[in-house]
This record gives structure tokens, sequence and C-alpha cells, in this order.
């Protein structure tokens, strides 16, 4: 066995993180504040070569293994980016670019993933509805084969970054009276007439990530639009788990050094009854515990991008296990971190408050904990 | 990165869980009978035939020292936890004191036997609390002519009143030192503890030392640079650690197996959520101790500054995690595992002692802490 990162890879990550600090983090707050999101940080993630990071060159990606990619995700965390950017991130170069590369034709790679690479182009994905959440299978939106078009009719939900997306990849039944075989995924363009977005959700964290419902009516797209054959969606979706589960969870194994930073910092500074309450044994006891998360959740993280890398197929149960751990047990120490600011943690003068809301989001987002338990229990 | 075991290190883990098995098939280690000690002896003796003994302490061909051990650690305490304390605290923490710091003439007379499983061994560390962290040192070795006269007293010895070799740690003008004493050294008297939670096979002692003389051949010292009480601290907590896998280990399987095949309401138990659930929490506990403790065993091996903290990491959420895990499979098995001795039972006392001993929670915690602010120890 070994745990050890490339020089390499530790100097990337110290250089990501040097970027994060001067280029996106002051601006989180006042973003998260105002529930925009930021365009220009987004930008940069593109110019320095974040959002394409796993992607071949060819394609305008940096060519990145799993595990150096996965490694950037914990870097912004760990700098101080907030919950909001880091899943627009995740949203848009795992769940909608790497299905486009990963399925699509070459035609639709070249149309696509350099420009979702760059950043000039956002994009999102279309698979949850409001009668189907984990449920896939339940999934009611319909696309229906006429000539040389698809006609989208239905509704989405919950979709991360689909106010501000250029691209969707959308989920949409061809066989209706078919459950997962039924599903089928396509590209969506902003323009398409029949599309339209609600107006943005307003959320308890990760505000400045714009989330809405998509509403397709007679929506009609080139049958080249496709990705993939009829009915392989589901699989499709499934595959994104594997980044779902190791890309997307590794921002908040990040946020937790960046947590035990900042408190640590605060509990030097802070003086009550004649010392500061760093000297206190339980403001360590919650330095501790903050530590210990991240510790334990990181190694989690890491392994399923270590299979993933490998080639292996995705272990489920480790994959729940990794996004359980994740969901549930960062309630503690990001509870701890607020509290341990006092009423400064509860304003959003500090960014406490902020990770606290932005955390949250880990139990639910990408099957909720409930979830992770059943497959667990079934799988074992 | 790489995240397996090799095929020779899986096949290890393998051959000792199915050694320990059949043995502790028809010889009691855990029931805390008459008969466990001789049995556990037995058994190291058997263990000292593979290259379980030796892992940590020397160099072994093919393996990844302390890596391989966390693997092989929980395959042995999951099968006899008892037999586990015992090799550990008997060969393992003593055995790398004297691998790390003894002569050449301390490993061949005391080292050998104690790696080939033919002679029982003892580190007695704590005194008269379990803390060694803060409190200094009382026992102490005073030369006298060319003998070293210790005098002192130590608690919770483990293997206290069976072990042939005993380290004893203390002072010796004014440094950290470990004596080896024989358990026939006039002066040295072993108090034998009784009534313990868990470990009932393992016998452990209170052993005074009163004016005990010694060769100086028999002090083990160590460079000015070297904490040895930290390096002692940290052994033993990695051992904490592998036994709170082996035992969340047996909790889980056993509490599994127990769901599935458990009825009630005309369904096996694990059919109902709150038990399907309540186990799925169990092994995301478990397999995230494992993957902590081994990162950190890792660590241990390729930069032990940064091992320090990691080990204290581990070694509170893997104790932590063997005492919810064995307390929610009481709770699966019900009765089954409250009345008569099980695994579950067993389990569930042994993890207690992983929470107290070694650095304990509180204190990891307290030092965790002091690490993040920047605090020196």
């Amino acid at each position: 066995m070994d745990f050890g990162f490339t020089k390499e890879q530790q100097m990337f990550k110290k250089e990501i993180i040097r970027f994060a600090r001067k280029e996106i983090v002051p601006r989180v707050q006042e973003f998260d504040l105002q529930k925009k999101f930021d365009f220009e940080s987004f930008r940069k993630l593109g110019e320095f070569g974040i959002l394409g990071l796993h992607f071949p060159e060819e394609y305008g990606g940096g060519g990145a293994d799993v595990i150096t990619t996965v490694m950037a995700g914990e870097a912004l965390g760990e700098a101080g980016v907030d919950g909001g950017l880091t899943l627009a991130y995740g949203a848009h170069s795992f769940l909608c670019a790497d299905t486009i590369f990963k399925h699509g034709t070459e035609a639709q790679r070249k149309k696509y993933i350099p420009k979702l690479c760059s950043g000039e182009w956002i994009g999102c994905m279309g698979l949850t509805e409001p009668d189907a959440g984990s449920d896939v299978a339940s999934m009611k939106s319909t696309a229906e084969k006429k000539g040389d078009k698809y006609v989208l009719n239905g509704s989405k939900i919950f979709i991360t970054n689909a106010p501000i997306a250029d691209v969707s990849v959308v989920y949409a039944k061809t066989d209706p009276d078919g459950k997962h075989q039924g599903i089928s995924a396509f590209i969506v363009e902003k323009d398409t007439p029949g599309y339209t977005c609600g107006e943005p959700l307003i959320k308890m964290g990760v505000r400045t990530s714009q989330t809405s419902e998509q509403f397709f009516s007679n929506c009609e797209i080139p049958a080249e639009n496709l990705l993939g054959k009829e009915g392989d969606g589901f699989n499709m979706s499934l595959q994104t788990v594997e980044w779902d589960r190791s890309a997307l969870l590794a921002p908040f194994v990040g946020v937790s050094t960046y947590m035990l930073k900042r408190c640590a910092d605060y509990a030097k500074k802070r003086v009550q009854f004649g010392r500061s309450i760093g000297e206190f044994q339980a403001t360590k006891r919650k330095l501790a515990n903050i530590r210990i998360f991240g510790e334990a959740a990181r190694s989690l993280v890491y392994r399923i991008a270590w299979y993933k890398d490998q080639g292996k197929p995705l272990n489920h149960l480790e994959a729940a296990v990794a996004k359980l751990f994740v969901g549930d047990w960062s309630m503690g120490p990001a509870n701890d971190a607020m509290i341990l600011h006092g009423g400064y943690g509860y304003c959003h003068e500090y960014d406490m408050e902020r990770i606290f809301r932005d955390s949250r989001l880990a139990p639910i987002g990408g099957g909720t904990s409930d979830i992770q338990k059943m497959i667990i229990s079934k799988l074992m | 990165m790489n995240y397996e075991y090799s095929q020779k290190e899986f096949e290890l883990l393998i051959e000792l869980f199915q050694m320990v098995t059949d043995f502790a098939a028809d010889h009691p280690m855990d029931s805390g009978t008459a008969d466990c000690r001789q049995n556990i002896q037995e058994a190291l003796e058997k263990l000292g035939q593979t290259p379980y003994l030796k892992l940590g302490v020397e160099h072994v061909e093919e393996y990844n020292g302390v890596v391989t051990l966390m693997g092989a650690m929980e395959v042995v305490a999951l099968v006899s936890p008892s037999l586990f304390l015992s090799a550990e605290y008997g060969v393992r923490v003593l055995g790398r004191a004297l691998a790390k710091w003894g002569s050449q003439q301390q490993k061949d007379e005391f080292l050998r036997p104690l790696v080939s499983g033919t002679a029982m061994g003892a580190m007695a560390l704590c005194e008269k609390t379990v803390n060694v962290d803060n409190e200094p040192l009382a026992t102490t070795g005073e030369k006298q002519g060319d003998k070293i006269i210790i005098n002192g007293r130590k608690q919770f010895v483990v293997n206290g009143p069976v072990a042939k070799i005993i380290g004893i740690a203390g002072t010796y003008d004014g440094k950290p030192a470990i004596f080896i004493v024989d358990k026939d050294t006039p002066g040295l008297v072993n108090h034998e503890t009784e009534g313990a939670l868990g470990y009932k096979g393992t016998a452990v002692s209170e052993i005074t030392l009163t004016d005990c003389a010694v060769d100086e051949t028999r002090v083990i010292g160590c460079s000015e640079k070297e904490n040895m009480v930290s390096s002692l601290r940290l052994w033993e907590n990695q051992v904490l650690t592998g036994a709170s896998l082996g035992l969340m280990r047996a909790s889980f399987e056993n509490a599994r197996d127990h769901a599935k095949s458990h009825r009630t309401g005309g369904k096996p138990i694990i059919a109902y959520q709150e038990v399907g659930f309540k186990l799925a929490e169990m092994l995301t506990l478990f397999q995230t101790s494992q993957m902590l403790a081994i990162r950190a065993a890792w660590t241990s091996e390729t930069s032990p500054k940064e091992a320090v903290d990691l080990t204290l990491c581990a070694k509170v959420f893997c104790t932590e995690s063997a005492a919810q895990v064995s307390g929610e499979a009481m709770r699966i098995l019900g009765s089954s595992a409250y009345f008569g001795s099980n695994p579950v039972e067993r389990a569930y006392c042994c993890a207690r002692y992983g929470e107290i001993f070694g650095t304990s929670t509180e204190l990891s915690r307290v030092k965790l802490g002091d690490a993040a602010l920047g605090i020196k120890p």
C-alpha cells in the first residue's frame, strides 16, 4: 500500500491553493451574501486549467489522472473557496462535460468539450424530477423521436447551474413504459425553443451556485444530440457516481483543513477570562474533532479516486460509505467550527456561518444519506 | 498511491486467520478459564513460525512493516482479542524497543526468543496512573557497584504474571531507560490484577520493584534527541488501533450474519430499515477506521514526524468507533449477545480498553488541539 502523492501533485496542490486564495477567496463572502454566481471566478478556474483538468489535452483539458483531479477539488476547499463554486465546478466538469466526453461522438466532443474546459460555456445535468429523486426509474420526462428530431417534454428540479448553463445533459424516457432501460440522455443547448428554466431557488447554503427547475415543452432537439444509444441513459447517470463520490466530495475534505486553520487562528487571538480560548480543553477538543474528521474522510475519498485510476469498476458499497461518511459525519465538525467562533460564528462576518450552511448539502445532494444506507445494507 | 495489499500480504492475512481460528476452536484463549494462559503461550509459538511477530520489529522481506502489520493485527484481534493483546504488549512493544535501542547482545538474548514466540514478554509503562504523557516516570535505576538497583511501582502490566522477560520503563542517570528484568529477580513482586472487563484471557498485574538488582547490560537507553516514552506510546496506540479494527470486524460480521438469519414478523431483521441502516453505519465506521488506521501506519513508516498526530487521529477514531460499533452490534443481537459468552459481548467489553489505555482519547484530543494551535509538546 502507498498513500503518497507525487512531488508534482504536491506542488500543483500548493499552486492551486495560492491561486484560489489570491483570485477567488476574497470574493466569496460578498457573492454568497448576494446569492450570485461568480462568473469571473469560474472563468479563472477555466483559465487555470481546473475545469478541464482530467480531459485529454487535445480537447483543451489538462490530461490529469483522477487522483490529481480529486486533489484539485480538495485544494479549492482548503484554500477557502465556497461550496457554491465548487459545486458549480463539479456539476459542470463531471456531471455534464464528462458525460458528453465519455458517451459522445467525436463531433459532440469537439463541439462541447473545449468550450466547457475553458469555461466559455457552462454545463449542467438535468436528472432529478419533482417525483423522481434517487428513484430515477420513476422519471416522467419523455423524449419522442419524430423524424430527425427528438421532442422533449417534462420538468426537472434542483438542477445545479441550470439558470446559467449553456449546455445541459438531460435525461428523459424514450420508452415511457420502460423503467431504467427506457431512459436516454440528450444534449440540450440553452436557447433551444421549448426549453426554459425557473428562477434560481433560494437555498440554505451553496448560495453562489445557481439552482433551478428546467422545463421542456415540445422542445425539439436534433436527433444527433442523443448521447450514446437510446436506453443507455441510466447507466450513464450511474457512471457520474464515480465522480460524485470522489471529486465532488473532495472539497468537503479540503474545507475541513480550512476550518481547522481558521478555528486555530481565532482560538489563538480570542481572549476570555484572561487567556486565549485555545488554552481551554473544550476548544482543543473541537479542533481535534475537525482534524480527525478530515483525516478520516480523506482516506475514503482518495480510495474511490485510486480505483478509478486503476480502471476498476466502481465499488458501489465503498462509494456509498464515502458519501455517507462525508455527509453525516461532517455535521459535527462544521457545527464545532461555528460554535468555536461564538457570536461571530453565527454571523456572516466570519465565514464559519457560510461553511456550516454549505456543508449541509453533503448528506442530501447526489443521493441522501438514507439512500447511501439503503445501498450499503443491500450490498453487505 | 496504492490502496491494496499485495498478494503476498493478502496470503499472510488469510494464513493468520486460518491458523488462529483453527487453534482457537479447541484451545480457549478468551474465556478467562485457567487454561487460557497456556493456550496463549502455545498460540504465540505458532505465530512465531509466521512473519507476524517480526512485523514492525524488524525488516521482513516482501512485507511492508507496520502497514502489513495493521491488517494482520485486525485478523488476530478478530479471532482472539486476548491472544492479540498478549502478543502485542508481550512481543511487539517490547520487541520494537529492543530493535530500536537495544545492543546486539540484548537483541540476541531477548529479541530472538520474543519474536520466535518461545518466550513471553511484558512491557511495563504505566505507573500510579495510566497517563505517562504528563507525569514523569518515577521508577528509577541507580548504579551501585557493578549493578543497577531498580525501585518503583508499575501498574496494569499486560502479561505481567506470565512474562519471562519484563521491560520496565523508568529513568537511569536522569534519562529515560528500559530495564530488562527476569521474572524471578529478587525484589520483583507481581500482584495479579483481578476482574478485568475485557481481554479475560490476558494476565495483568501490578509490579513492585524494591531494590531489584540487574546487570548494566540489562539497561536500554536512547539518544537525547529521542523521546522514548513517546515512541512507546505511539507503538501502544498502534496496537490499540489494530485491536479496534478486529473488534469492530467481529462485531459487524456477527451482527450482519445474525440480522440476515434471525427472523421476526415473517422476515429477516435486516429487512427492517432500522436494523439495515444501523449495520450500514457500523460498516461505514469500520471501513473508515480501516483506511485511516492503515494510512496512519503507512505514514509512520514514511514520515515519522507527520505520523505523531495522524496516529492519534487514528487511535481516537478507531477506538471510539469500536466502542460504538460493538454497542450497536449488541443491540442487533439482542438477548443472544447479552447472555452467555460470544464474540460480540467479548468485543463490547474489550473495546472499552482501547479508549482508556495508550494515550487516552481525552488526552489525544488535547494533543491534537495543541498541534492545531502550533503548541509544541
